[in-house]
């Protein structure tokens, strides 16, 4: 039986892995220019979770979905940066399924049980949320892992949601998906799609003709009308792409698993 | 005989469906987005699996043909519309050949293990506004079991598949080598084999003595219908039908249906309204009067036991058997790739993706609540398993651009790593995956009690 580290370098060998070094500078400066989009997206998130714990607190169950929703939407647009950047705090805020802190603990009581007894849960994720706020002003962004999440929530953009998703309690994973999506779209536009655009003009337009294919089919009125063949098809097909496009930016091939060591 | 007695006593409980087949009761469809009804029960979290033997694996290797056709057969995509929004393919109901006696669906099944081909989900057309489903039958040996339909009504088992697509579920037509391979891997699927059953049907080997009391009184011809006998239509040989239809007074004329590794056929009847061989004979005596004592129900019951018995009817899951799987879709692209064939490359390749995204959501990603352990193995097999998917759609779009010796390059690859390296990478994840009973009632538990938060009053 061949020894599971040979076999992963075996892997990333025959599929992946490689380094280049020529254009990773200039993308440094770019990154920074995804860091107010970050600080927006969690902020976006916070405030929401600040005003679903005010919502518990009045025992106000629409509005509390209501909020939950919105600060739902600030977080799923971050996904690009949290699974890499801050792990342990995006374990603490998207455990699933039966989570006992975060997102999916609060779906659960306010969507599935119709109950606002979940003030201990918002007072956490308040918490968690504020922490992470408060750390990405001074967060080390490097392009590596910011390609690195974009190419692992395009791949997860397309996985089947034919269960009902990741959000099924409440209904909203394909507002999940859209807001992936537009996370996607965002840190492409800011970080890579200049830098790449002047490399090799051809190889960014087939990332924004994938990204644009995307948000296409994401826009299917409900879950059940999303073309899963074609979301597949788009989402393997950009994160090929983006693969391609790691050796033109002068980086590692994007890996499809955070922390993986 | 141990086993056979083991049977009696589940068939005995009526636990021959709920009990042997999986550890725990599975997860169902559930949500408010869901193509399929909610609280559908697919039972593909199924620790055991039926075990599926081929005819064509005894004289040698697979054809092109049966594992193109294996592969149809597996992709949602054949079955096109509802079915492959929901991921639904002819495996769904027939799990490695077998019916699936836990397949549940609201408003197309009365009970689990039946479904109405008629119904309101996949084809409205086709949909004849009364709930009628039918009993999901197994495949295993239909090449012996024509005509085809539970009222036996088509002769042609090509006829029947590409009626059930196109027709039942409103799928795309499909290209005559498909439609050929479907066939061609159908009538590959042997039954069991059962060394308790001899020339003509006859038991034979550790025979018990209600083994053989049953055996007589199936031979028997019934008290008031001296023309009549179970044997008379259920013939003892290597099969046990007469390709007939009967009215057996449950509702019509139905096909008489094969009673070889019947032992897990249930639920039994073309509705599948009867769970246990208990409930039949019951029924039989009672529609033909034939005054059948507790003991003679008891030795028919060991009879038909006997009878329908086959060797080692489930195996355990694990990602071996889904390499094992994926390994013979796979060789279709060896074939495929340098014919330039786009169409069955996209095919294989969205379906061996969807296979490996299956496989790659066994191994439970950082963020489950319901494990802990092993998270670099699991993130290991992760990362592979994603990276393989990403290769088969570079295949795909190499093919789709002309660039075949691009794809062929990339098939080898993926072949040298499917060989070793991936199987070493799983074994090593294998304690903390889905796999481990431990692991997987734990996980499914915690989606459960998630689940059941939303269908609790409030």
């Amino acid at each position: 039986m061949i020894n599971p580290r040979a076999a992963v370098c075996l892997v990333l060998l025959m599929l992946g892995g490689g380094s280049r070094a020529a254009l990773a500078a200039p993308l440094e400066d770019a990154a920074e220019h995804y860091r107010p989009y970050m600080i927006e997206g969690i902020g976006q998130a916070l405030a929401g979770a600040r005003d679903l714990r005010a919502r518990i607190a009045a025992h106000d169950l629409a509005g509390a979905k209501t909020a939950w929703i919105s600060a739902r939407a600030g977080w799923e647009r971050s996904e690009v940066f949290t699974a890499g950047f801050v792990p342990e705090l995006d374990a603490e805020i998207d455990a699933w399924p039966n989570a006992v802190v975060g997102f999916h603990a609060i779906e659960a009581r306010l969507f599935g049980a119709g109950s606002t007894d979940a003030l201990g849960d918002a007072d956490e994720l308040v918490e968690h949320l504020d922490s992470l706020h408060q750390k990405l002003y001074g967060m080390v962004l490097t392009p590596q892992g910011l390609l690195d999440g974009t190419a692992r929530l395009a791949y997860e953009v397309g996985e089947s949601k034919a269960d009902g998703g990741e959000s099924r309690i409440s209904g909203t994973s394909l507002d999940d998906m859209r807001n992936n999506v537009a996370g996607i779209d965002f840190a492409w536009r800011t970080i890579f799609a200049p830098a790449l655009g002047a490399a090799d003009a051809k190889l960014a337009e087939a990332v924004d003709l994938r990204i644009r294919e995307l948000k296409v089919i994401v826009a299917a009125p409900d879950l059940p009308h999303i073309d899963v063949t074609a979301l597949r098809r788009a989402s393997e097909e950009l994160v090929i792409t983006l693969q391609s496009a790691s050796a033109k930016l002068g980086l590692r091939r994007p890996t499809l698993e955070a922390n993986l060591k | 005989m141990i086993v056979r007695r083991a049977w009696i006593a589940a068939l005995a409980l009526g636990f021959v469906a709920a009990g042997l087949v999986g550890r725990v009761a599975a997860f169902p469809v559930d949500g408010d987005q869901t193509t399929l009804p909610p609280k559908t029960e697919l039972n593909e979290d199924a620790l055991d699996k039926p075990r599926e033997v081929f005819h064509s694996e005894i004289a040698g290797a697979r054809s092109y043909m049966i594992n193109l056709g294996d592969l149809a057969f597996s992709s949602p995509a054949i079955l096109g519309g509802v079915a492959r929004q929901a991921g639904v393919s002819c495996g769904t109901c027939h799990v490695n050949g077998a019916g699936n006696a836990r397949l549940f669906m609201p408003k197309m099944s009365t009970r689990p293990g039946n479904f109405d081909t008629t119904g309101p989900l996949f084809n409205p057309k086709a949909n004849n506004s009364v709930l009628d489903p039918v009993r999901i039958p197994s495949l295993r040996g239909a090449r012996y079991l024509a005509p085809y339909g539970f009222d036996g009504r088509m002769p042609s088992l090509r006829d029947f598949v590409h009626n059930v697509i196109v027709n039942e579920f409103a799928g795309p037509e499909p290209s005559p080598d498909v439609l050929d391979a479907i066939v061609a891997y159908i009538q590959d699927i042997d039954f069991l084999p059962n060394p308790s059953l001899g020339a003509g049907g006859r038991l034979i080997g550790n025979v018990s003595e209600s083994e053989r009391r049953g055996e007589a009184l199936f031979a028997k011809p019934f008290p008031h219908d001296p023309g009549l006998s179970c044997a008379g239509c259920h013939t003892p040989s290597g099969v046990f039908s007469d390709h007939q239809q009967h009215d057996v007074g449950s509702g019509g004329l139905f096909k008489t249906p094969t009673l070889r590794n019947a032992d897990f056929n249930a639920p039994y009847f073309h509705d599948g309204r009867f769970d246990t061989y208990d409930q039949v004979v019951a029924h039989f005596d009672k529609q033909f009067d034939l005054g059948l004592s507790a003991q003679d129900q008891h030795d028919l019951v060991a009879y038909l036991i006997a009878v329908g018995d086959g060797v080692q009817p489930y195996e355990r899951d694990g990602a071996g058997a889904s390499l094992k799987e994926i390994n013979d879709f796979t060789t279709v692209l060896g074939t495929a790739i340098p014919a330039g064939d786009k169409e069955i490359v996209s095919l294989a390749v969205d379906t061996i993706g969807g296979e490996l995204r299956e496989l790659t959501e066994q191994y439970p990603d950082r963020k489950d609540t319901s494990m802990s352990g092993g998270e670099q193995q699991r993130i290991m097999a992760r990362s592979t398993l994603k990276q393989l998917v990403l290769t088969l759609r570079r295949i795909d779009m190499a093919v789709a651009d002309g660039r075949t010796a691009d794809a062929s390059a990339d098939y080898g690859n993926y072949r040298n790593l499917m060989a070793a390296a991936v199987p070493a990478l799983l074994a090593s994840a294998q304690p903390w995956s889905l796999f481990n009973p431990a692991v997987h009632d734990s996980h499914y538990a915690a989606l459960r009690q998630v689940l059941q938060s939303k269908h609790m009053p409030h």
